[in-house]
């Protein structure tokens, strides 16, 4: 009953952008030409204006809906509560994507609000996968689970993350959200190579693109990447970009920022930059066929 | 090799609490690489506590200014480690902030300070609550006199009360952007009774009289428009009691109407 209708799911091709707050104002007056709209579950779970606008909105774009909070990989289960109000926010709002990540954040009855890392074990993909099955039980449709960003590796981790979603995506048929910033970040922060990581998930069900900006941080002489989606992409991730489309086809991309928020013109610029390269994707095939 | 449960657990503690135990524990399952573990552990702590004080600070703009960028991460930080937020709806994060001021000691010479907090509080509540019909007073009609003392008015989701011994609204004012830098407001000018709402997509506030404030503070709370009258009554004897009603009514903001049985009544 939920299923998207074919009119709001937005072509292949088709460039979205994360909406948050701040531009709101400015994309319901100037109504950019953009293929679709992201935002965070957990930002409209209240009721009043906001999900009012966004309902508004809603009847011009098409919406996905990107959770933050679902917890995927809490071994003690999802939050009940939680999942009522998500699937109360996708009844009102019909998004055509619904995602959240390879990650936890709930301990304890407490959200520590950041997407912290599992081992990658076979208990772990139990839990996870119980999880997604419940998630996609309650809301009567598979979700996209995307690999976050990471800093650190256990020691008892014995699979590795591209073979731990695609398993997942396996057990549970969910489809997997890749996001090409996380994979650069944490590959650089854990010394794994990034275009093995997508061979390896190769054959597995991508239904969306992520890209953000990250910055860098020197601790004690070394590197660490922090993801923190506050400007540009980075030329090496537009390369990663370029070369995952070679491997998994046009999939919808979204570019995301979420702290010091420039112009929305700027995201616009992003966006364009991003069809662009999936433009010359489509050239590139036209002519091989 | 910790289960699944329990390094979660660890994780807790070692990020939020900065438990010494936990993060001993945690050094034996993390690989280090070009960084030890703790500071591997650094990255996800600090998002954790920059992320929950960007969250309070976009509640409560004013007592961030009031106090300065500084001392509001410093004591963000204290409250987030004691009360972290149980759930992810991180705009419904912070109604214990405002107790936990008034408790916290580096901020005891500044009294007022918890007040403002509530008065922030109450217009974040108010920006997210869900909407609801207003009932017309026409729903009175018909209603046998002796009847009226039991009826309970549910008040609108996005009305909140407010009585402080300092003027907050005034202090708020003075510290949104663009104001007059140069207010001095004079703390001893006495307090104020707010009521807090929605008007449309705006929250909007107003200071109320005294025996107004009582007559509303106690429908708001569930109380029988009989017990409301008499909490009026005793702060102001000539309390218009018609006018009242008829005023709640104009303003829009009931958005159900029950009645109390007489044993409810009687209980109260």
């Amino acid at each position: 009953m939920n299923e998207p209708t074919e009119s709001s799911t937005p072509h292949n091709a088709a460039l979205g952008v994360g909406l948050r707050a701040p531009h709101i104002r400015e994309v319901e007056l100037a109504r950019p030409a953009i293929g679709w709209f992201e935002i965070h579950a957990e930002n409209y779970l209240g009721g009043g204006p906001s999900l009012a606008r966004l309902e508004t909105l809603r009847r011009d774009y098409s919406l996905s809906l990107h959770g933050v909070g679902l917890s995927l990989g809490t071994a003690t289960g999802l939050d009940p509560e939680h999942l009522k109000r998500f699937k109360a926010l996708i009844t009102r709002t019909e998004p055509f994507l619904i995602s959240d990540h390879l990650s936890w954040s709930v301990a304890d009855g407490v959200y520590l609000n950041d997407l912290l890392p599992l081992p990658y074990t076979e208990e772990s993909l139990d839990v996870v996968a119980r999880n997604v099955a419940i998630a996609q039980e309650a809301f009567g449709r598979p979700i996209l689970v995307e690999n976050p960003s990471r800093y650190l590796h256990f020691r008892h981790s014995t699979i590795c993350e591209p073979d731990f979603l695609a398993e997942l995506s396996r057990r549970t048929g969910c489809g997997i959200l890749l996001d090409v910033n996380n994979i650069f970040v944490s590959c650089a922060n854990l010394d794994l190579d990034a275009d093995a990581y997508c061979a390896a998930l190769s054959g597995s069900s991508i239904g969306e693109i992520h890209l953000a900006g990250h910055s860098r941080v020197s601790r004690r002489g070394a590197e660490i990447l922090i993801d923190d989606h506050a400007s540009i992409v980075s030329e090496p991730v537009w390369q990663l970009y370029a070369r995952v489309l070679e491997r998994f086809g046009l999939v919808p991309s979204l570019i995301e920022w979420d702290k010091d928020l420039p112009p929305f013109e700027t995201l616009l610029g992003e966006a364009r930059k991003a069809e662009r390269i999936a433009q010359s994707w489509i050239a590139g095939h036209a002519r091989a066929a | 090799m910790l289960a699944l449960r329990d390094l979660q657990t660890a994780l807790r503690r070692a990020l939020l609490e900065e438990d010494v135990d936990a993060s001993h524990a945690l050094d034996a399952e993390i690989a280090d690489g070009d960084f030890p573990a703790p500071e591997r552990l650094a990255v996800y702590r600090n998002n954790i506590f920059a992320s929950l004080t960007d969250a309070l600070r976009e509640t409560f703009p004013v007592i961030c200014r009031l106090v300065d960028e500084r001392f509001f991460s410093y004591t963000a930080h204290e409250f987030i480690a004691t009360y972290p937020p149980k759930r992810p709806a991180l705009m419904e994060y912070g109604g214990a902030f405002p107790d936990f001021l008034a408790g916290f000691p580096p901020c005891s010479d500044l009294s007022y300070l918890a007040d403002v907090a509530r008065f922030e509080w109450l217009m974040n509540v108010a920006a997210q609550a869900s909407d609801a019909e207003a009932m017309s007073a026409d729903c009175l009609a018909g209603m046998a006199p002796q009847d009226a003392v039991r009826l309970a008015f549910t008040l609108r989701p996005s009305y909140g009360y407010l009585s402080s011994r300092w003027p907050v609204d005034r202090i708020w004012r003075a510290n949104q952007p663009g104001a007059c830098s140069e207010a001095v407001i004079d703390l001893a000018s006495g307090g104020v009774h707010l009521e807090v709402c929605r008007r449309g997509g705006d929250v909007v506030f107003r200071a109320l009289d005294d025996s107004t404030f009582a007559f509303r503070q106690a429908v708001a709370m569930g109380a029988c428009f009989g017990e409301a009258i008499e909490r009026a009554l005793a702060r102001e004897p000539d309390f218009a009691v018609g006018a009242a009603l008829a005023t709640l009514f104009a303003d829009e903001a009931v958005s159900a109407v029950t009645l109390a049985s007489p044993a409810t009544e009687l209980a109260s």
